[in-house]
C-alpha cells in the first residue's frame, strides 16, 4: 500500500501541475481500493469457518498525538481479528477542536468520532442533549465486553443520566514525586514522607551542592506552566485541598475557596521565594522543565510517576551515574495524605446519528468496539505485534527498548484509542526493568487507596459551560501571581470575589442544584 | 432678474442632461471597447464572489445564539446582545487599549524599518554581499512563532538564560523579562522586527528596481550626494507603494497576530497583553461561544473598515492613488 | 571639496556595509542554532540550550526523520501544491490586477472596494468549509489551492505596479493594433519582472506554509503537506498543548528532531530565493520605452 502511494504521489503532483482543473482526487481514489481488497481477502480466509458476515466497513476519526499517521501494519491485523474494514482518519491533536467543530456544524462526521479530552466533551454536551449522537445505554448490555466497562467512569461520562459514549481508560491517579536518588544519597537524605521533608529536600538540593561539583548550580524543584499536571495540584491535594470542588457546610464550593488551597499556594510561594525552584515556572514549557532535570540543574519533578522511564533515560545520557526514585506518599501538614483522582478516562468516543443511520449499523459498530475489548485485540492495539514490538515476560508485555521510535510510529496512535483498561479488557500489563518504574507502577496502584474524587465531575452548569474557562483563567492567573508574590491574600480574595460576581455565584448555584438532584 | 436666472437655469439643466446622455453613451462605448478587460477581471471576480462573498452569510451568527448542531437557520436570533455584552465587559476598554497600543508601536517602530533596510540594501554596490545579506535577513520569516518564542525563552529566562547571565556578568541585577508587564510590549515589537523586517524589504526592493536609472544619472551629473539621491529620487519614487502598504496596515489595526501574542501571554502580563484575538480564542474555542467570537470579529472588521476608508480619503487628498 | 565628497561617500558606505553585516548576523544566529541543534544529541541540547557549534556531532535526528517516507511524501505534496498553486494564482491575479489597473475602466473603484472589503470581513471557517464541500473539493489537493487563488493584498500590489507603468505605453501599443491581451502579455508582463518575482514569492511562500486548510479539508493523511508534519513535531517537542491525559512514557519527539525537520522544511524555500533574486534587481524599464 505504501509503495503504491510512494509511486503515486509524484505522479499525482505532476498531474496536479499539468492538468489545470483535472483533480487528483479521482486518481488517488482509484488507487486506494486494490490494497483494501487484498485486505478483505485476508480477512475472508481467516474467517473461513465463520463466514457469517462480510466485513463491516467503519470510518473513524481520532486525534493524533504523534507527528505522523501510523502505517497500515497494525490496521491490517486489527481488521483481520475483528472482521472489519477500517479507515482511520487522524487529525493533529493541536487543531482537533477546530476539526470537531467544523465537522459538527457541517454534518461531515464519519461513523465514529473520538473527542479530544474532557473539555471537548463539555463543549459537545449541548449537541449530545440535542440528540445528535446515539444513546448507548440500552445497547451496552448486549455486548459482553462493553458491559464490563467500569461503572464509576461511565457515570462520569453520562449526560443527564444517559450514556452516549465509550471511554478510553486511564489510571485514576499517577501523581507523585520523581527525584535524584543519587543526590539524596550524597547528602544523606531519606525519601521524603511529608511536605516538610520534601521542602528540606528542595533546600538541600539547592544549597548543599548535591552533585558535589563545588558550584552553586542546582536547585530543588522543576515545574512548568500547568497548575493541574504540573506540581501544584499534587501539592494541593497533599495539603488536603479538594479536587476542583469540595464540600463545605453542606454545599459544594470550588477548591480555591478552601483554606487548604491557600496553604498549598503558601507552600509553593515559600519554595519559589527561597529560590528552590525554577523562577520562571509560569512560562516554562514541558520540554524546558524537563531539560532542567536532564541537565542536572534540578533534582525533583512532581507529576506523572510513570514518566520516570523517560526521565531516567534522558538524564543518564548526561550523568551515567544518576539514579531515580519515586515517591507518592507525601503527608500534609496535618498528617494526612490524599491524591487527586482523574475522572478515569482520557478520551471519549461518540457515534453521530448523521452518519450512523440505523440501529443495526450502530450495533455492528459497537460489535467492533466489543471485539476491541477482547484481550487479543486490546493487546494488539496497545502493545503492537508480538515479536515485532514486544515480547511476553512473566505474562506481561515488555516493549522492545531498541525499537522505541518504531513503536511510537506504528503503535502509539492506536494505543491512544483503545477502549477500557487492563482490568476490563484483559490486555497484557506492562513489564518493566527499571526499578524506579516498577516501583512507580506499584505506587500508582497504592494511590487508589487515597483518592480525592471530584464530586462535581458529572455535574453540569450552564454558566460554567458558557464562560467557565475564561473565569477559571482569572483564578489561575491569581494563583500564579500569589505564588510569585505579585499579589497577597487580600488580592487573591478580591479575584475570587470578582469570579463570584462575574458568574461564579451562578456556577456554584447550578452545581449545587445538580448535586442535590442526585443526592 | 429671477426670470433670467430661471431661463439660464433651464438652459443649464438642458445642457447637463444632454451632457449626461452624451457621457452615458460614451461610457457604454467605453465599456464595450474594454470588454476584454472585463473578461480578464472575470475569473478573479468569480473567485471573490464564490469564496469570499458567498460564505459571508456566516457573519449573521454574530446576531444569533449560534449552535453548530442547529446550523444558522436553526439558531436563535438575539440581535445586538453579543455587542452589548462586549461593550459592557469590564475588560473591553483595557483590551481595546492594549490592541491599539501594540498597533501604534508596530506602526511607529516596525513599519519604517523595512523601508530603511531596503534603502540601505539598495546602496550596496557589491552584488554578492548584497545578495547574501538579503537572503540572511529574509530567513527569520520562515521561523514559526512557536520557535521564535521558545528561543526567546531560552535566551531570556531567569533560570540560566544567556541574556540574564550576561547581565549578571556585567554586574547588574537579573531582569525578569518574561514575567513582567513592562517588558511585554518591547519584546513583542522586537520579535516582530526580527521576524518580518527582512521579509518586508522585498516589496520595497521591487519598487526601487522599477525606478528609471536615468533619473539617478541625471542627479549624479548634478553632483547630488548619495543621501540627496535617496531623498529626492528613491523615496518619492516608492512613495505610492509606501502609502499603499500604510493604508493596508491601518486596515489591520486590530490584527496583531494571534499566535504570537498568545504564546507570549502569561499570568503576569495579561493586563497589558490580552488583545481581542486572544480574548476571542478562549471564548470561541474553549467555551464554544461561536457567536460571541464572531461578534468580536465583526467589531474588529468594522473598525478596520472605517480606518481604511479614512486613510484612503486622506491619501487621495494628498494626491496619492489610494486603494480604490 | 571633491576629496570631502569622496570621504563622505566612503564613510557612508563603510557605515552602511557594517550595519548591514551586523543586522545579517543578528537575524541569522537563531537559525544557525537550529541547524547546529539538528546535528547534535538531545543530551547536548539539554545541557546547552543555545548551541551554535555542536560538540557531540550526531546525525541521529536526520536518520530518524528520513527513516520513513512521511517527510518525503510531505515535501512532494508541498512542492506540487506550491508549484501549481503559484502558477494558477499568478495567472488569475495578474489578469485581474491588470484589468483593474487601467484608468479608463468603468467601475474599477467599485470592484476595488469590494476586494478590499474581503480583506476586512470574512464569513468564517464553517461557511467556507461548506462552499468547499459543495464544490466537491474535500480530500482533494485542489482544496488547498482554489479557495486561496487570490490574495487580495498581492493583487492590490500587482495592480499598483501595473498602474505605475507609463500610460503612453498602452496608447502607442493600441495604435500598433495590439488588443488588451496583447498589451498585457507582450508589454506589461515583461516590464514588471520585479513585482512578478515578488508576488510569485509571496504566493509560493503562502502555499508552502499552508497548514490549517490541509487539516480541515483533507481526510487522507498521505496528502498532508510538510508543514502539517512540521507543526506537529514542533508542538509536541515543545510540549505545548499537552494535557498529559496520554499514556505513560509518551516521550515527545526530541529537540534535535524538531530542529532537523525545521531545517528540512525551510531549505526548499530558501533555495528558491536566489533564483528569484536576480529578477528583483532587473528594472527592465530603460530599453523599452526611452531607448
Amino acid at each position: 500500500m505504501n509503495k503504491v502511494k510512494k509511486i503515486l504521489t509524484p505522479i499525482c503532483v505532476l498531474a496536479l501541475s499539468v492538468g489545470l482543473f483535472a483533480g487528483c482526487q479521482s486518481n488517488t481514489q482509484e488507487a486506494d481500493p486494490p490494497p483494501k481488497e487484498s485486505g478483505k481477502e485476508n480477512t475472508k480466509k481467516e474467517n473461513n469457518e465463520e463466514k457469517v458476515k462480510d466485513p463491516i466497513s467503519i470510518t473513524i476519526m481520532a486525534p493524533l498525538k504523534e507527528p505522523e499517521s501510523p502505517p497500515d501494519l497494525l490496521l491490517n491485523e486489527i481488521e483481520k481479528l475483528t472482521n472489519t474494514e477500517l479507515e482511520y482518519q487522524f487529525f493533529p491533536d493541536e487543531n482537533y477542536e477546530e476539526k470537531l467543530n467544523t465537522s459538527l456544524a457541517t454534518e461531515s462526521f464519519p461513523q465514529v468520532v473520538y473527542l479530544k479530552n474532557a473539555n471537548s466533551f463539555l463543549l459537545f454536551k449541548e449537541a449530545i442533549r440535542d440528540e445528535q449522537f446515539w444513546e448507548l445505554g440500552p445497547y451496552l448490555s448486549e455486548f459482553k465486553n462493553l458491559s464490563s466497562l467500569k461503572e464509576t467512569t461511565l457515570n462520569n461520562t453520562k449526560v443527564d443520566g444517559k450514556l452516549y459514549s465509550l471511554y478510553v481508560g486511564r489510571p485514576l491517579s499517577r501523581a507523585g514525586v520523581i527525584y535524584r536518588q543519587d543526590w539524596a544519597d550524597n547528602l544523606g537524605i531519606d525519601s521524603p514522607t511529608d511536605v516538610d521533608e520534601l521542602f528540606e529536600m528542595f533546600r538541600a538540593f539547592t544549597e548543599d551542592d548535591p552533585d558535589g561539583n563545588g558550584l552553586d548550580d542546582t536547585f530543588g524543584l522543576t515545574d512548568r506552566n500547568d497548575l493541574v499536571y504540573g506540581a501544584f495540584k499534587a501539592v494541593a491535594s497533599w495539603h488536603g485541598a479538594p479536587n476542583n470542588w469540595g464540600e463545605k457546610d453542606g454545599q459544594l464550593l470550588p477548591q480555591f475557596m478552601f483554606d487548604e488551597y491557600i496553604d498549598a499556594m503558601d507552600y509553593m510561594k515559600k519554595v519559589h521565594e527561597a529560590g528552590y525552584m525554577n523562577q520562571d515556572f509560569p512560562v516554562t514549557s514541558k520540554s524546558d522543565q524537563r531539560n532542567l532535570f536532564y541537565n542536572g540543574t534540578a533534582g525533583v519533578y512532581i507529576g506523572t510517576m510513570s514518566d520516570v522511564s523517560t526521565i531516567n533515560n534522558e538524564t543518564t545520557k548526561n550523568f551515567p551515574d544518576a539514579v531515580m526514585d519515586v515517591q507518592n506518599y507525601i503527608e500534609g501538614p496535618h498528617g494526612e495524605f490524599g491524591t487527586w483522582s482523574a475522572p478515569g478516562y482520557g478520551n471519549l468516543v461518540l457515534f453521530p446519528k448523521s452518519s450512523v443511520k440505523s440501529e443495526e449499523e450502530l450495533k455492528d459498530i459497537l460489535g467492533f468496539f466489543d471485539k476491541m475489548m477482547t484481550p487479543e485485540v486490546s493487546t494488539l492495539m496497545y502493545w503492537g505485534i508480538e515479536g515485532e514490538h514486544y515480547e511476553v515476560k512473566d505474562g506481561k508485555a515488555s516493549a522492545f527498548a531498541d525499537k522505541k521510535d518504531q513503536i511510537k510510529r506504528e503503535v502509539k496512535a492506536f494505543k491512544d484509542s483503545v477502549i477500557g483498561e487492563v482490568q476490563t479488557s484483559g490486555r497484557l500489563d506492562g513489564f518493566y526493568e527499571l526499578p524506579a518504574r516498577i516501583k512507580a507502577e506499584e505506587l500508582i496502584l497504592d494511590n487508589n487507596d487515597y483518592l480525592i474524587f471530584d464530586p462535581a465531575a458529572a455535574l453540569d452548569s450552564d454558566t460554567y459551560a458558557e464562560k467557565g474557562s475564561r473565569l477559571l483563567d482569572s483564578i489561575n492567573d491569581a494563583t500564579y501571581n500569589y505564588i510569585l508574590g505579585e499579589i497577597d491574600r487580600a488580592g487573591f480574595d478580591q479575584v475570587v470575589e470578582n469570579w463570584k460576581n462575574n458568574g461564579g455565584n451562578d456556577i456554584i448555584k447550578e452545581i449545587n442544584e445538580a448535586w442535590d438532584a442526585i443526592n | 432678474m429671477s426670470e433670467i436666472q430661471l431661463d439660464s437655469d433651464l438652459h443649464y439643466k438642458q445642457e447637463s442632461v444632454l451632457k449626461q446622455r452624451k457621457t452615458s453613451s460614451e461610457r457604454w462605448r467605453r465599456i464595450k471597447r474594454n470588454k476584454l478587460l472585463y473578461l480578464m477581471i472575470l475569473p478573479g471576480a468569480l473567485y471573490f464572489i464564490i469564496f469570499k462573498y458567498v460564505p459571508m452569510y456566516g457573519l449573521v451568527i454574530a446576531f444569533q445564539d449560534y449552535k453548530p448542531y442547529k446550523g444558522i437557520s436553526g439558531s436563535e436570533w438575539v440581535g445586538f446582545e453579543h455587542f452589548t455584552t462586549l461593550f459592557n465587559d469590564p475588560q473591553f476598554w483595557q483590551i481595546f487599549a492594549n490592541t491599539l497600543i501594540l498597533f501604534g508601536m508596530n506602526l511607529l517602530f516596525f513599519f519604517p524599518i523595512p523601508i530603511i533596510l531596503a534603502l540601505m540594501l539598495n546602496e550596496v554596490r557589491h552584488s554578492l554581499y548584497k545578495r547574501t545579506i538579503q537572503t540572511l535577513v529574509y530567513i527569520p520569516h520562515f521561523m514559526s512563532w512557536v520557535i521564535i518564542v521558545s528561543i526567546s525563552f531560552v535566551m531570556l529566562t531567569l533560570d540560566g538564560g544567556l541574556i540574564n547571565d550576561l547581565i549578571v556578568w556585567m554586574g547588574f541585577e537579573k531582569i525578569n523579562f518574561l514575567l513582567s508587564q513592562e517588558w511585554f510590549r518591547p519584546m513583542y515589537v522586537l520579535q516582530v522586527i526580527w521576524r518580518e523586517a527582512g521579509w518586508g524589504t522585498i516589496i520595497y526592493l521591487a519598487a526601487i528596481a522599477s525606478i528609471d536609472p536615468q533619473l539617478y544619472e541625471a542627479a549624479r551629473m548634478d553632483g547630488a550626494s548619495r543621501l540627496r539621491q535617496i531623498w529626492h529620487i528613491t523615496l518619492p519614487s516608492i512613495r505610492n507603494v509606501i502609502v499603499l502598504l500604510l493604508i493596508l496596515k491601518i486596515g489591520d489595526i486590530l490584527e496583531l497576530g494571534f499566535e504570537h501574542v498568545y504564546l507570549l501571554l502569561n499570568s503576569v502580563n495579561r493586563e497589558v497583553a490580552e488583545i481581542f484575538d486572544t480574548f476571542v480564542y478562549t471564548a470561541a474555542l474553549k467555551n464554544g461561544q461561536f457567536s460571541y467570537g464572531t461578534a468580536v470579529g465583526f467589531f474588529k472588521s468594522f473598525v478596520g473598515l472605517i480606518m481604511v476608508i479614512a486613510a484612503n480619503k486622506l491619501a487621495k487628498k494628498f494626491g496619492d492613488e489610494g486603494l480604490y | 571639496m571633491v576629496e570631502d565628497k569622496k570621504l563622505g561617500s566612503r564613510l557612508f558606505h563603510i557605515t552602511n556595509y557594517t550595519l548591514l553585516g551586523i543586522i545579517g548576523l543578528i537575524t541569522i544566529l537563531p537559525f544557525i542554532h537550529i541547524i547546529a541543534g539538528s546535528f547534535t544529541t538531545t543530551a547536548e541540547l539539554a545541557r546547552k540550550p543555545f548551541v551554535l557549534i555542536p560538540t557531540d556531532w550526531s546525525l541521529d535526528a536526520y536518520r530518524f526523520v528520513f527513516s520513513t517516507d512521511t517527510i518525503f511524501r510531505g515535501l512532494a505534496n508541498s512542492i506540487g501544491i506550491t508549484l501549481f498553486g503559484t502558477l494558477f494564482s499568478m495567472f488569475i491575479s495578474c489578469l485581474m490586477a491588470y484589468g483593474l489597473s487601467r484608468r479608463d475602466l468603468d467601475g474599477r473603484n467599485v470592484i476595488m472596494f469590494f476586494v478590499v472589503f474581503t480583506m476586512l470581513f470574512s464569513g468564517g471557517m464553517i461557511p467556507t468549509f461548506l462552499v468547499v464541500k459543495q464544490l466537491g473539493l474535500i480530500d482533494s489537493y485542489l482544496a488547498l489551492i482554489i479557495p486561496y487563488t487570490i490574495n487580495a493584498f498581492n493583487m492590490i500590489i500587482l495592480k499598483s505596479f501595473f498602474q505605475n507603468l507609463p500610460e503612453g505605453l498602452e496608447e502607442s501599443a493600441k495604435i500598433d493594433g495590439c488588443t488588451d491581451f496583447g498589451i498585457f502579455f507582450r508589454i506589461v508582463l515583461p516590464l514588471s519582472m520585479p513585482v512578478l518575482a515578488t508576488i510569485s514569492l509571496f504566493y509560493a511562500v503562502t502555499y508552502w506554509n499552508t497548514y490549517l486548510p490541509a487539516i480541515l479539508y483533507l481526510n487522507d493523511s498521505d496528502k498532508w503537506p510538510v508543514q502539517v508534519i512540521l507543526r506537529q513535531i514542533v508542538v509536541l517537542a515543545t510540549g505545548l498543548n499537552v494535557d498529559d491525559s496520554g499514556f505513560e512514557d509518551s516521550a515527545p519527539p526530541s529537540q534535535a528532531v524538531k530542529m532537523a525537520v525545521i531545517v528540512i522544511a525551510t531549505l526548499p524555500v530558501l533555495l528558491v530565493y536566489p533564483f528569484l533574486q536576480k529578477h528583483f534587481a532587473k528594472g527592465a524599464f530603460v530599453g523599452s520605452i526611452k531607448g
